[in-house]
Parts: structure tokens; sequence; C-alpha cells
């Protein structure tokens, strides 16, 4: 199987009378079944199921949303409650050659404070058994564009520097699946720009890569194939234009901007091709339900009215719009 | 970047992953005020032993002096703040991450930590008690015993406290409880209670290599040394079994 499943929206119907149909196990290079974890009475993670397999895929969810458990799952740091993971196939919190295959950017800040930056991937380098951990130290710092202060000790360091020292950790021993838990958190544009390019690359390179962000405008640039998880279920899953498109129920908006917008909404109206419209002195903002028959028609009827069309403008295939409408239902 | 295909497997040997954990929880655990800290409480024991010298006390004055403040306080306390820390500080500030999510078994990271505690523990402990048994001029007799009482609880404090330092996240407070409310209050009402104490067996060397007359020492000295030795084992066994199993931050 390569790549995420077929686009997926909202919740899993409910389950009748009938019993319930045997579904099989996805594989992938991540492999999630109806995994669900629990601590105490708080239900952190419920019930979810995907595999994906190389290339970058981003895990999108509100602060709270269950994304590090998920992640804490995939690594093995803590065991599902119910369901299985799998990671290329095998168990990662009992298989200790899957471990080696694996590479984890946690979200906390915490990095051995009293090393440099090159003893410490010396050391993550060495506790992979990478066969030149010297080399491959260097060869991850320089990934991350840090060369020039190796030699400090990351104690010294400001938050965003010390986030790349951890994504070069996470490089050294050259993994086969990376997941990185809010990679992009304190670093400037500059270097976000730089670690998006650098995830591409990897999962260019046959790697899954598997990143959490809670900011939408980073999931973006990230990649299009996304998992949205909103208190710990998946809601989710697939290309974010997919998903939009998914969303039958809920109108389009388009900002149309014209020379008479007046004459041209009215026109709109009476030809019911939209549901709901909005005006102001150079723009129409309408909602239709039938995007195709409008993107079709707005055209020839602008010509039509002797009205200047300069732009029509989606508002919302955005992945904001889709992570509203999921997660916050609106 | 190598492609993804076919790549050997690697994984750590033990000997190596020993290694690793140990330097890297050696430099974690070498704070300076840490170690000034407990070695001005590892004091408290040559000063104690000077003024009774001076005092000309006697054998069995001496070994209970260095029984309780060295071996009963000293030994145990220095022990309990390595030991705990050497991997509940990992854990506590979440870097035990880079040692656990790797290709190599749990219990070298045990035995590492464990050793790094030793390491750190050894001299702060063992020259300030061994010089107070001196100090207290009760002759050569009572340096050896404290000597070898001071190896064997030694090794079986730091074993116990790196397992509490795994399994408790609060290792300190309960550290200080076995050593002050356990092993100082409740081990003392019996024999019975005193046989899962700790302290029982270093108080046993002494006695038994210096003839001196103590109570709650009354184990062989193969028992006082193997038994605490016995221990040390199975505490670092389940401080191994417990880091493989337990959930991490």
């Amino acid at each position: 199987m390569t790549g995420l499943p077929p686009p997926r929206v909202g919740p899993t119907p409910p389950v009748g009378a009938l019993p319930p149909p045997v579904t099989p196990m996805l594989q992938g290079m991540i492999a999630v079944n109806a995994v669900s974890k629990f601590f105490g009475s708080v239900v952190a993670v419920s019930d979810v199921s995907f595999a994906i397999d190389q290339g970058v895929t981003a895990l999108l969810g509100p602060n709270g949303a269950g994304k590090s458990t998920l992640f804490r799952m995939l690594c093995g740091l803590t065991p599902p409650s119910r369901g299985t993971v799998e990671v290329l196939g095998a168990n990662p919190r009992t298989d200790r050659d899957v471990r080696g295959r694996v590479s984890l950017v946690p979200q906390q800040d915490a990095l051995f404070d009293h090393l440099s930056a090159s003893e410490f991937l010396e050391f993550a380098a060495r506790s992979h058994a990478v066969a030149d951990p010297d080399g491959a130290a260097r060869h991850a710092l320089e990934l991350v564009d840090l060369t020039e202060v190796g030699s400090k000790p990351v104690g010294q360091f400001s938050k965003g520097m010390r986030q790349r020292v951890k994504v070069a950790a996470a490089l050294v021993n050259d993994p086969e699946v990376l997941i990185l838990d809010e990679p992009l958190a304190g670093l400037d544009p500059v270097q976000r720009r730089h670690m998006i390019t650098l995830f591409h690359r990897l999962g260019d390179d046959g790697r899954c890569v598997l990143v959490s962000s809670h900011v939408l405008d980073e999931v973006a640039k990230i990649g299009s194939r996304v998992l949205v998880i909103a208190q710990g279920r998946l809601v989710a899953s697939g290309d974010y234009r997919d998903l939009r498109e998914l969303m039958d129920d809920r109108a389009h908006r388009i900002r149309l901007a014209a020379s008479d917008p007046r004459k041209l909404a009215t026109a709109l109206v009476e030809r019911g091709l939209v549901s709901g419209l909005s005006i102001d002195d150079r723009n129409v903002m309408v909602d239709t339900l039938d995007v195709d028959a409008f993107g079709r028609q707005v055209a020839a009827l602008s010509v039509e009215l002797g009205v200047r069309l300069t732009e029509v403008a989606p508002l919302d295939d955005d992945l904001e719009s889709v992570f509203r409408y999921l997660v916050e239902g609106r | 970047m190598v492609p993804v295909t076919d790549r050997p497997r690697r994984h750590v040997a033990p000997t190596a992953a020993v290694a690793l954990s140990y330097r890297v929880v050696l430099r974690q655990l070498t704070s300076r005020s840490r170690i000034i800290g407990l070695s001005l409480l590892a004091l408290v024991a040559p000063i104690s032993a000077f003024a009774l010298g001076s005092a000309d006390a006697s054998l069995d004055d001496s070994v209970r002096l260095i029984a309780s403040v060295g071996l009963g306080l000293v030994l145990p306390v220095v022990a309990l703040v390595f030991a705990g820390a050497a991997i509940g500080d990992l854990r506590d500030d979440k870097t035990l991450v880079y040692l656990w999510l790797r290709p190599m078994d749990r219990w070298p990271i045990v035995v590492g930590a464990a050793l790094a505690a030793g390491t750190l523990a050894a001299p702060i402990t063992m020259a300030p008690i061994v010089l107070a048994a001196a100090l207290t001029g009760a002759g050569n007799g009572i340096v050896v015993a404290t000597l070898l009482a001071t190896v064997v609880g030694l090794v079986a404090y730091v074993a116990l406290f790196t397992l509490f330092g795994v399994w408790l996240k609060r290792f300190i407070v309960w550290g200080l409880a076995y050593i002050l409310i356990w092993e100082g209050f409740i081990a003392q009402a019996g024999a019975g209670v005193a046989r899962i104490a700790l302290r029982k067996y270093t108080r046993s060397v002494l006695v038994e290599r210096t003839g001196a007359d103590l109570d709650l020492a009354d184990f062989s000295l193969a028992m006082a040394v193997i038994v605490p030795i016995v221990v040390a084992f199975a505490a670092l066994a389940v401080a191994a079994w417990r880091l493989s199993n337990q959930d991490i931050d």
C-alpha cells in the first residue's frame, strides 16, 4: 500500500444490530489498527486506524488532541490500551531492531545540556550503532545548518537551535521512519523553510516522514497528505484538497471582484447559481453548493452582463477551512 | 543520504551500551553543587569520629559511631542522591528517551547508570567513612572492617536506589523514608524486621570483623556480604525489567 487510503471524513458510522464487518488489517511502513489509549478514565486516543508509507504526511490537530500520545505509541514509548501499532512490520515497543530504523524528534525541549552539539550527535550515532559516528554527526550538523556552532554546549543554544539539534539527532541513524512531534516550534521563517525542504527530501528518498503540528499554515507547507485528529479521534485522512471536495453538505465560498458587483450578484441569484451572497464596493462573496456549475457559468454570465470580472478566488479550499469544518464543525 | 533499501540491521552490543549509559549518566550527575553538598554531609563522619577519638572511646562506641553515622546515614544518603538521580533525573527531564529508544537492551542502561552513580558515590563515602574509622583510634581492625562494610553497603544501596529512581517519581522522598523511617526506626524494633534492612548487614560486617558488641548485627560475615550482593543483583534486574515495561515521556 502506498500513501494514505482514500480520503475519509467524519467519525465511523454507528454499528447496528448486525455483527461488525471484519476489517482487514491495514498495512504500511506505519500501520495503526483500531488503537485506543486510556490514562485512567481519560481517553487520549480513541479507535484510530491508518496506514502510511513513504513520503511526508502531516498529523494535524489542536493542542491536546492526542498527537503526542499517538506518536509515543508509534515509537513504543507507551503501549496502546487497545489495538495494534506496527512500524516496519514490527511492534516498536518490543522489537529491538526496529528501534534502530526509526527516529523520533520529541516535542519536549530536552537535551543533554552539558554536551556540545557535536558530542550529543556523536552520542546519538553511537547509541544507534552507526559505523562512523563522527562522520554521521558531522553530516547531521550540516543538514540542519549548525556546523559552525557544533562545539558549543547545547545548554547555551536558543530554542530554535535546540530544535535543530533534535532533528539532527534523529537523522544520524539514517532512519527509514522519521516521526517529528512539532519540529518547527521555535524556528525562524528561514529555518522553517529549510526544515520543510529537508522533510520533503527525506520523503522523496523513500522514508516515511510523519510530522505533527497544530499550526495550519505549517501543515499546508509540510504536505498535502494529512491525518486530522481531534479529541483523540481520527476525523479525516487523505489529501486535504480531496477532503474539501468530500464536504458536499457545505457550501463553497468564493470571492468575485467585478466592475459592477451588484449587477452580477442579481444575475447570480436569478440563475440560482448561489445559495447565499454578500456585496461590498468591489466584491461579491458567494456561497455555492455546485462549484463546478458555478465555475462554468460565471465567466459567461459576466460577459453577457457586460461586467468586467477581475478575480475569482475560492476562500475555503485551504487547510484551515477543512480543519475548522472537521474539528469545530463550522 | 543512503537510499532506504536492504540496510543492515544494527544493534548496540551490551558492553557498548553500558559504556554509553555510564558516560552520559556520569556527566549528567556531575554537578558541582551536588558534589560539594554531599561531601560536606560526609564530613560529619570524620568530625564525629575525631571528637570520639579525642575522648578515648571504647571499641564498641567507635563501631557504633561508624555504624550509625557513616554506614547508617552518610553512605545511604549519598548513594540515594546519586543512584536515584542516575535514571530518575533522565526520566524527570525527559532525556531518557535518547537511551530508551535505541536498538539496545535495557539492562545495560541500568547497569551503566548504577556504575556511574557508584563511581561518584564511592570517593565521597568511602574516604570520609574509612577516615572516620581511623580517627576513632580503635585500631586497624575497625578500619578494615569499615572499608569492607562500606563497599558492601555501597554496592547494595546504589543498586537499590537505582531501582527507586527507575520506579518511583519521588525517589528522594521514598529513599529518605526508607533510610530514616524503615532502617532508622522500624527496623530497630526487632531482629525479624531488621532482616529486610541493609543496615543490619553492614553492621554485621563491622561486628564480625571487630568483635564489637552491637545490637541487630548477628549475621555471619558470609551472610552479611552475600545477601547485600544478591539484593544488588535483584534490584538491578527488577530495575531493568521495570525500565523495559514502563511508559517513557
